[in-house]
């Protein structure tokens, strides 16, 4: 069954003299393989395997998922039912270290090892566990290499369009740049779906952000209710805003007296440590007491729940610097 | 100590430097620009009718110079500059038509309506037409904190006066 991968044990004399960092030069425009590579580095015939598939990617891996297909499916971790048993197989052998793009490559050097079964059980359970965390993360960016190899199976330009992508931008090994769309039972596995679903996660969860942001969301399911909650949340906003300049402008004249005293209480607030008399959003996230204001005022801030919690996990997908500020409060 | 802190307007020390938050920061920031500003316009208006919409101008401007990490607060900024009218929102106005439309849609194109609601958001967030719908969100969102932190400082600077 394994007539197939040969050739690669014939290259080991030629490969073994090179080391790892050399290999993985070798294999830069590949990123599939790089990945894999880096993660198995105590396999050298896998490197092997792998510096050799690099060459002829996409029917390799394809023509390596046909063999596989007639393995015994004795490992029996579900890894996703969309590939049936032979990526339960590959599954089971995997040595896994990182994600799960890693797998079918990976299987192939462990398959050629021929030490499956030990491994495979006692991988089985850990790999359980990180199988259904893994479905159930959400997306984070560019199309990840487990989308692709699920593709591969059924074409082939899919591969190598998602290939081509994964290799442009940076060279290197940088998992955590990619998004893990996991192409759930019955649901199309092609390019522009998945890209399709990234982006509707991504937005998804930006609108979760948003509803913990503004006060009394939590309670709106659906997105047409949150979002006219969040546009009825900014205009009262503004309508605040204006209302406030409006008073400002009546009052101006009086400004120049308050101003000196103005400055004054700020800093004396800010070393003298008094409480804080508003339980808004803003002065629960910072220690320090904000200036005494009005809680009796038109200012709906008593009603913003102090929900730190909640504001952690999005703080992460804000990816620009230029949002070092709120990344920084929310955490 | 404290008043040579106060002395020197621009700059503001602290015992503890890293420890700011940033929200403290914001307001900061945000009384540096403004309450100078408005005594600039005390003084240059010499009658005594203080023009509300070149408060409003200055107010906006206060806010757009204290949150320059974001790409809104540049449109807000582009606005101001260019005309000197600041971008009044008729926001009740805006308010009654959403309630009015998504009424009448009721069980119609769930899409549509959602996109139409986009659309509003995109009109309330200065540049907000010009992004896509993802950028648009999370402007929205760190755009609304700072809404919030404006009014806090607002009235902390109406409540000083009176």
């Amino acid at each position: 069954m394994l007539e197939g991968l040969v050739y690669p044990e014939s290259l080991s004399l030629s490969y073994a003299d090179m080391s790892v960092p050399e290999r993985l030069k070798g294999m830069q425009q590949h990123q599939q393989i790089e990945v894999l590579s880096q993660s198995s580095n105590d396999s050298p015939e896998l490197l092997q395997i792998l510096q050799f598939h690099g060459s002829n990617n996409d029917e390799l891996l394809q023509s390596t998922f046909s063999h596989f297909q007639m393995l015994e499916s004795g490992f029996g971790t579900k890894y996703n039912m969309d590939f049936g048993p032979s990526h339960e197989a590959m599954d089971g052998c995997i040595s896994r270290t990182s994600s799960c793009q890693i797998d079918p490559a990976d299987t192939m050097g462990v398959m050629l090892k021929n030490s499956v079964e030990s491994r495979a059980i006692s991988l089985k359970n850990k790999r359980k566990s990180e199988v259904k965390t893994r479905e159930e993360e959400k997306t984070d960016k560019k199309i990840k290499v487990e989308a692709e190899t699920e593709s591969n199976i059924n074409n082939k330009e899919a591969s190598s369009d998602t290939s081509k992508e994964t290799s442009k931008g940076d060279s290197e090994i940088q998992k955590l740049d990619y998004i893990h769309v996991r192409a759930r039972r019955g649901q199309a596995t092609d390019r522009h779906s998945l890209a399709e679903r990234a982006r509707r996660e991504k937005i998804s969860k930006k609108m979760k952000y948003l509803q913990d942001l503004v006060p009394g969301c939590n309670t709106i399911t659906g997105k047409a209710g949150v979002l006219d909650e969040i546009i009825n949340y900014v205009q009262s906003l503004k309508r605040q805003v204006e209302f406030l300049s409006m008073k400002l402008a009546v009052l101006n004249p009086e400004l120049e007296l308050a101003v000196e005293d103005l400055s004054v209480n700020q800093f004396q607030a800010y070393f003298t440590n008094f409480p804080v008399v508003i339980a808004s959003k803003p002065s629960v996230m910072v220690d320090l007491p904000l200036f005494p204001l009005d809680q009796q005022g038109s200012l709906d801030l008593s009603v913003i729940n102090p929900n730190q919690t909640s504001i952690d996990a999005p703080s992460a997908s804000w990816e620009t610097q230029s949002h070092s500020l709120f990344a920084s409060v929310l955490r | 100590m404290e008043r040579q802190i106060i002395n020197k307007k621009k700059r503001v020390f602290s015992v503890e430097p890293n420890k700011i938050p940033p929200s403290e920061v914001f307001r900061r920031k945000y009384t540096s620009h403004l309450v100078p500003a408005l005594k600039k316009l005390n003084m240059n208006k010499n009658s005594p009718q203080i023009n509300q919409l070149s408060v409003k101008h200055e107010v906006d401007m206060a806010l757009a110079l204290s949150a320059q990490e974001f790409s809104w607060s540049r449109f807000l900024l582009q606005k101001l500059s260019s005309s000197n009218n600041p971008t009044t929102t008729s926001s009740s106005s805006n308010g009654i038509r959403i309630q009015e439309r998504s009424g009448k849609e009721g069980g119609g194109d769930e899409d549509g309506e959602t996109e139409e609601k986009l659309r509003e958001l995109q009109k309330l967030l200065p540049g907000g037409e010009e992004m896509n719908v993802e950028e648009m969100l999370s402007e929205i969102g760190n755009y609304i904190k700072c809404l919030e932190l404006q009014t806090i400082a607002l009235k902390s600077i109406v409540q000083d006066t009176t």
